[in-house]
C-alpha cells in the first residue's frame, strides 16, 4: 500500500493565504496560518473526528450554517472566518452550555493550571454565567480502576476516552451509560477499567474528570517540571516526559514521536515510575560479609570487585539486560574482553549476534511506521501486548484505519487474533521451525522436501493452516511487514528461513524506494531486554565486536552465549559472572540451568535495584544501578532507532553512573578508556573518584566514544539523534555493515538445555513489584506476592510525617479488579417499575 | 591628528572647561546674622517642643498601632464552626507569589483524616518568610480566604531557618500584640 501522498492547497483563513495539504481537517490546517481554533473532542490521534463538542465552529464562505473545522476538511479557494461576530456568539454559547454542570471545581481538580476547559473558557468564552439552576451530581471521586479516578461532575462527554477504548486500544470497556443529560463515562456495569493501555485516557480527557490516582495532589504545573527521555522498561523505547518535582518523578506523560510511540504509552511505562523512589531500592554499594550483605563506602565495594575480577581472569562472563545503556555495554564487552580476557558476554535476550547479523541489512528492515501503512503484517512468535505493547497499538491502527491484513502465528492465543484475518497455531517453542516451514512453503514444493522437511510438524502446525498462511502471504500484496520475536532465532537456521521468507515476498526495499513510500521488511522483537539491539551493536555479543563484526576467534568455543555461560558456570570452568541489570531467574532464559549455575558457587558481581533473590542469595558485590530517570546514554530501539537518555532527577542516594563504575573497574585492571576525568589534574581525579565532585562532561564522552566506535553508528552524533532518535539505517554508516555471513548458525552443542519458549507477561516485572500503583497487576501477572514495601508496612502514615516523600506511598487500599454482582435481574425485570 | 588615531574609549580632556562661579562673599552684618540670629530662630521651634512633653515611643514596650489593612505576617484560617481548615492546597498562593516562597505539597482528605471542607488539603503549607515581600499577592490569589496577611510585624529571628513558617505556626491564634490603628487615630 505505501505511504499516502500528500497535494498542496491554499486557503485562506481571518484574512491569511495559508498552504495546507488537501483534505486537513480545518483544525489543523489553521494552526499553520497561526491561527488557533479551539476543539475539545478533537484528537486526531484517535481516528476519525466525532464532532461531539461543537468548540470548534467556524464561519466559512458560501455555506450558511456554521461548521465544526475539526471535521470540514480543507478545501482549495476555501475563505473561513474564526473571529467573526457570529462565531465568537457560538464560541460563547458553547463555553457555556459546556459549563452548565461542569463544578468548576478547580482549586481541587488536579488539571487546574494545565487545563484545556480552563484556557478555553478564558480565551473564547463570554466571561459570565447566567444560570442559576442546580448542577447535576455525581459521587465523586470514583475509582475507575486501582490506577485511575473519575470525576463524572467534570466530564464535558467528548466521548475521547470512550473512544481510545473503542478505537485504538479495542478493549470496548468504556462506554457512556444512559442517555442526554444523564450520560455519563462508565465501564459495562461498573467493573474496573483495566487494560494495559488505560493511562493514556488521563492524558486525553481535555478536562480534570480522568486523572490519576497515583499522581493525586502530588504537584500543580508550576510546581514541576518536564524532563524528556525514554522509556526502557521494554523494547518499544516509548519517548515519554517525567514530570519531576523536588527531584522526584512523579509522573510520566507520552512525548509523542510518530516515528515510535504516536504518543502512547502502556501502563507499566506510566506508573512504574515510582519504582525509583521506594525504600527497597539499592542506593548504596552492598558486599556480601559473612553471609549477609552490608552497605560500604564505594571504594571499599570497588576494590573487592576489582579484586574478585582480577582473580577470575579469563574465566568471567558477563550478562546484561534491564535498562543498560549502549555505553554500558560497550566499556562493559571491552573490560571484559581486554582487561579480563574473557570472552563470555552476552544479553539476557540471547540473540545469536550472527542471526542478528544476516537480519540486520538496511534495505530488509522495517520500521515501526511502515507497520501502518502495508498490506499485510504478520506477527510471527510474539505476543505484542506483552513484549512490546505499544507496537501492538500500531498494529490496531494499521488494521482499522488503513485496512492492513493482519496474520497471526504465535503459540499461545493472542491479543491481535480478534483483529487478525488469519491467526495460526504452533506448539510452544515451535515458532523457529513455523519460520522454517512457512519459507518451505512459499518457496514451494521441492524446498519443502528437501531442508524443510518435517519443519512443519516439528512446529506442531497444520498443514492446512500452513498453506493458509504462504497463500495469504503470497497474494498479501506488495509491502509486506513480518514482526518476528527474536526468541525464534535460537532455533538454527530460523533466521535463514526469515531470509527467504523476505526474498519470496520481495521485501528488500533500498533507501530511495523506502522514501518514495514502500513499507515492508522484517522487525524483530527482543526478549525482554529493552535495549539487546543496542548492546549487541555496541559489542555485547559473544564473538562479536561493535557494528556486527566477527571476532577472529581461534574456536567457535570460545565465545560461550548466555545459555553456555550457565553450563560453563555450573561445569566449574566459569567463576565470576558480572550482572549489568540482569536477573537470570528472571527472564526467558531456563531457569533450572541458571539456578545450578548460580549454585556453583561462582562469585557474582551485579548492578541492581532490588535485591532479588538472586542478588540476596549469591551476589558478592552489588553496585546501586541508576533507573532510566537517572541515566545518560544512547538505547537502540528494535527499529534500529538511536535514541537519548537524558537524566531527569539526580541521582538517588549514593548510586552513580553504570558506566562510571565499569571505567573505574577498568582502571583498576590497567585499562584506560580515557574517560575518568583524564583532563583534569591528579587531584581533581581524587575528588572526581571520591565522589566529592562530579563526574564533568564524562557521559557525554562515553557516548561519543561509542558512537566512533561502532562503525554502523559513523555520521550519528548526539545533536542528531535530539529528541526524536535517528535510524542509523538512514545515516552514512549503513554502508559500514560487514557482509552478512551466509550460512545459518550452527546448531548449538547437544546438551545445552533448551530455553522455554514463552514471554513474561509485561507486569511480571520489578518495576510493577515495586510500584505501588502496579502491584495488583504484578500479582496478577506473576502469581507472586510481590516483596513487601516498607512504607507500607506504617499503616496509615500521615502525609504530613512523611512531607513529600508520601509521594506515592501514602496508604491506599489495593482494589483488586474483580466482578461485583450488585443486582440479579430476572428475566423481563425492568431496571424500574414506573 | 595623532589624537583623532587614538581609541575612542580613552577620554582626552578636550576643550571643555569646568568653571565654578561663585557668589559673592558676604558683608560682615550678613555674617553675624547668620551665625547668630538664624541659629536662635531655629532654636525657637526646637524648645517650642520641648514643653510639649517626649514623643519617644518605648519600642518595644510600646508599639506603634497598625492600619487594619496593613500587611504583616500571614495567618491561615479555619472554619469556625467545623474547625476545618479553610485552606484546600490548591497552590494557587505558590502561582502567584512573585517572591517564589511558598510551597504547599497536598494530600488527599479521608473520612478519617479529614482536614479541611474539599477533597484536598495542604499536607505541607510553608512561607519562608525571608524572602516574602508582603506584596499580599497570595490573600488575593486564594479562592476560599484560607490565607490572610495579619498584622505582626515583629519577625526578626536567630537563624534563617526559624523564618520559614510551617502550617501550624500559620493557623495558630497569634499571641495578640500588634496594636490596631483606631478609627480616629
Ligand atoms: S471523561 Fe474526559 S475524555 Fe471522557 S468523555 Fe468525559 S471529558 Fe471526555
Ligand atoms: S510500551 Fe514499553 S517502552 Fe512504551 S511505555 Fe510501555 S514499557 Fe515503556
Ligand atoms: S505576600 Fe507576596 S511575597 Fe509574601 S508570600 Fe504572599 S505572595 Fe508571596
Ligand atoms: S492558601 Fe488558598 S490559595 Fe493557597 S493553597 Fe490554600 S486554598 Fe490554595
Ligand atoms: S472539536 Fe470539533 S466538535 Fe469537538
Amino acid at each position: 500500500m505505501g505511504r499516502p501522498q500528500q497535494k498542496l492547497i491554499s486557503f485562506t483563513i481571518d484574512g491569511r493565504q495559508v498552504q495546507a495539504p488537501e483534505n486537513m481537517m480545518l483544525a489543523d490546517a489553521a494552526k499553520l496560518g497561526d491561527v488557533e481554533i479551539p476543539v475539545f473532542c478533537y484528537e486526531p490521534k484517535l481516528g476519525q473526528p466525532v464532532g461531539a463538542c461543537r468548540m470548534c465552529l467556524v464561519e466559512i464562505e458560501g455555506i450558511p450554517k456554521l461548521q465544526t473545522g475539526c471535521s470540514t476538511p480543507v478545501k482549495d479557494g476555501m475563505v473561513v472566518h474564526t473571529r467573526s461576530e457570529r462565531v465568537q456568539a457560538a464560541q460563547h454559547g458553547v463555553v457555556e452550555f459546556l459549563l452548565l454542570n461542569h463544578p468548576l471545581d478547580c482549586p481541587v481538580c488536579d488539571k487546574g493550571g494545565e487545563c484545556p476547559l480552563q484556557d478555553i473558557t478564558f480565551g473564547w468564552g463570554g466571561g459570565v454565567a447566567r444560570t442559576r439552576e442546580l448542577k447535576r451530581h455525581f459521587k465523586k471521586p470514583v475509582e475507575l480502576s486501582p490506577l485511575i479516578a473519575i470525576d463524572r461532575e467534570r466530564c464535558i462527554l467528548c466521548y475521547r476516552c470512550a473512544r481510545f477504548s473503542q478505537e485504538v486500544s479495542e478493549d470496548h470497556q468504556l462506554v457512556l451509560a444512559e442517555r442526554g443529560s444523564h450520560s455519563f463515562i462508565s465501564t459495562f456495569d461498573s467493573h474496573p477499567y483495566i487494560s494495559h493501555f488505560s493511562g493514556n485516557i488521563i492524558e486525553l480527557c481535555p478536562v480534570g474528570a480522568l486523572t490519576s490516582i497515583p499522581y493525586r495532589f502530588r504537584a500543580r504545573p508550576w510546581d514541576i517540571e518536564g524532563a524528556g527521555t525514554v522509556c526502557t522498561l521494554c523494547p518499544a523505547q516509548c519517548n515519554v516526559t517525567l514530570t519531576v518535582r523536588n527531584e522526584r518523578v512523579l509522573r510520566v506523560l507520552a512525548r509523542e514521536n510518530p516515528a515510535v510511540d504516536d504518543g502512547w504509552l502502556c501502563d507499566k511505562g506510566r506508573f512504574g515510575y515510582q519504582s525509583f523512589h521506594v525504600d527497597q531500592r539499592i542506593t548504596q554499594p552492598l558486599i556480601r560479609d559473612g553471609g549477609a550483605l552490608r552497605a560500604v563506602p564505594w571504594e571499599i565495594a570497588l576494590e573487592r570487585a576489582a579484586g574478585l575480577l582480577e582473580r577470575a581472569r579469563g574465566q568471567a562472563c558477563a550478562l546484561a539486560g534491564g535498562s543498560a545503556s549502549n555505553e554500558e555495554g560497550y566499556l562493559l564487552a571491552r573490560l571484559m574482553r581486554e582487561a579480563l580476557a574473557s570472552e563470555a558476554i552476552d544479553t539476557l535476550a540471547a540473540v545469536p549476534p550472527r542471526a542478528a547479523h544476516m537480519l540486520a541489512r538496511p534495505q530488509l528492515q522495517a520500521a515501526v511506521a511502515d507497520i501502518e501503512h502495508a498490506d499485510t503484517v504478520l506477527v510471527l512468535g510474539c505476543e505484542l501486548r506483552e513484549e512490546a505493547p505499544i507496537i501492538e497499538l500500531r498494529v490496531r491502527k494499521g488494521v482499522r484505519r488503513n485496512g492492513v491484513r493482519l496474520l497471526v502465528a504465535t503459540p499461545q492465543r493472542s491479543a491481535l487474533d480478534a483483529v487478525a484475518g488469519l491467526a495460526v497455531r504452533c506448539a510452544q517453542g515451535g515458532e523457529g521451525e513455523l519460520a522454517i516451514a512457512l519459507a518451505g512453503a512459499l518457496q514451494g514444493a521441492e524446498a519443502q522436501e528437501g531442508a524443510h522437511a518435517g519443519a512443519a510438524e516439528r512446529a506442531g502446525v497444520t498443514p492446512a493452516d500452513l498453506r493458509a498462511l504462504a497463500q495469504a502471504l503470497r497474494s498479501g500484496g506488495k509491502d509486506v511487514v513480518v514482526i518476528y520475536g527474536q526468541r525464534l532465532l535460537r532455533t538454527a537456521a530460523a533466521a535463514q528461513a526469515l531470509l527467504d521468507i523476505a526474498r519470496e515476498l520481495k521485501l528488500e526495499a533500498d533507501r530511495q524506494e523506502r522514501e518514495e513510500g514502500r513499507t515492508c521488511g522484517l522487525l524483530g522483537i527482543p526478549d525482554g531486554v529493552s535495549n539487546a539491539r543496542g548492546l549487541l551493536e555496541s559489542g555485547l555479543a559473544p564473538g562479536y565486536d561493535p557494528g556486527y563484526r566477527p571476532r577472529q576467534l581461534p574456536d567457535p568455543d570460545a565465545a560461550p552465549d548466555a545459555h553456555a555461560m550457565a553450563a560453563g558456570l555450573a561445569g566449574g570452568k566459569l567463576r565470576l559472572l558480572y550482572l549489568l541489570g540482569a536477573d537470570p531467574l528472571r527472564c526467558g532464559l531456563p531457569e533450572d540451568a541458571w539456578q545450578a549455575a548460580l549454585d556453583s558457587g561462582a562469585a557474582v558481581i551485579a548492578h541492581a535495584d532490588f535485591i532479588t533473590e538472586t542478588i540476596r542469595e549469591h551476589a558478592q558485590v552489588v553496585f546501586p544501578a541508576e533507573s532510566y530517570a537517572e541515566k545518560e546514554g544512547t538505547v537502540v530501539h528494535p527499529d534500529g532507532r538511536l535514541q537519548r537518555l537524558r537524566p531527569a532527577i539526580e541521582r538517588q542516594g549514593e548510586v552513580r553512573a553504570g558506566w562510571w563504575v565499569i571505567a573505574e573497574l577498568a582502571r583498576r585492571l590497567d585499562l584506560d578508556f580515557g574517560l575518568l576525568g583524564s583532563e583534569r589534574s591528579p587531584g581533581a581525579r581524587a575528588l572526581e573518584a571520591a565522589g566529592i565532585i562530579a563526574e564533568g562532561l564524562s557521559a557525554t564522552r562515553a557516548s561519543e566514544l561509542l558512537l566512533a566506535s561502532v562503525a554502523i553508528y559513523a555520521g550519528i552524533d548526539l545533536e542528531q539523534i535530539g529528541g526524536k532518535g535517528r535510524r542509523w539505517q538512514q545515516s552514512a554508516g549503513a554502508g559500514a555493515l560487514p557482509e552478512p555471513p551466509s550460512a545459518p548458525e550452527r546448531e548449538r552443542a547437544a546438551g545445552t538445555p533448551e530455553p522455554l519458549n514463552a514471554y513474561r507477561p509485561l507486569f511480571d516485572a520489578p518495576e510493577a513489584e515495586y510500584s505501588p500503583a502496579l502491584r495488583f497487576l504484578y500479582r496478577r501477572a506473576s502469581g507472586r506476592q510481590p516483596a513487601p514495601l516498607r512504607s507500607e508496612q506504617a499503616p496509615g502514615a500521615p502525609a504530613e510525617r512523611a512531607g513529600e516523600s508520601n509521594g506515592e506511598l501514602g496508604a491506599r487500599s489495593e482494589l483488586v479488579a474483580g466482578l461485583v454482582i450488585r443486582h440479579v435481574a430476572g428475566a423481563g425485570e425492568g431496571r424500574e417499575q414506573r | 591628528m595623532a589624537e583623532a588615531q587614538l581609541p575612542v574609549s580613552v577620554w582626552s580632556p578636550g576643550e571643555d572647561v569646568v568653571e565654578v562661579r561663585r557668589a559673592p562673599a558676604p558683608g560682615a552684618a550678613r555674617s553675624f546674622t547668620r551665625a547668630f540670629l538664624e541659629t536662635l530662630r531655629g532654636l525657637k521651634t526646637t524648645f517650642a517642643r520641648v514643653i510639649e512633653g517626649p514623643v519617644t515611643i518605648q519600642y518595644p514596650e510600646e508599639k506603634v498601632p497598625v492600619y487594619p489593612r496593613f500587611r504583616g505576617r500571614h495567618r491561615l484560617h479555619r472554619f469556625e464552626e467545623s474547625g476545618l481548615e479553610k485552606c484546600v492546597g490548591c497552590s494557587l498562593c505558590a502561582a502567584a507569589c512573585p517572591a517564589d516562597c511558598i510551597r504547599v505539597v497536598a494530600a488527599e482528605n479521608t473520612p478519617e483524616h479529614r482536614v479541611s471542607a474539599g477533597e484536598r488539603y495542604a499536607a505541607v503549607y510553608e512561607i519562608n518568610l525571608s524572602r516574602c515581600i508582603f506584596c499580599g499577592y497570595c490573600e488575593v490569589a486564594c479562592p476560599f480566604d484560607a490565607i490572610t496577611m495579619g498584622h505582626d510585624y515583629e519577625l526578626s529571628d536567630y537563624d534563617r531557618s526559624d523564618l520559614i513558617f510551617t502550617k501550624e505556626m500559620l493557623l495558630a491564634e497569634p499571641l495578640e500584640r500588634t496594636p490596631l490603628r483606631r478609627e480616629d487615630e
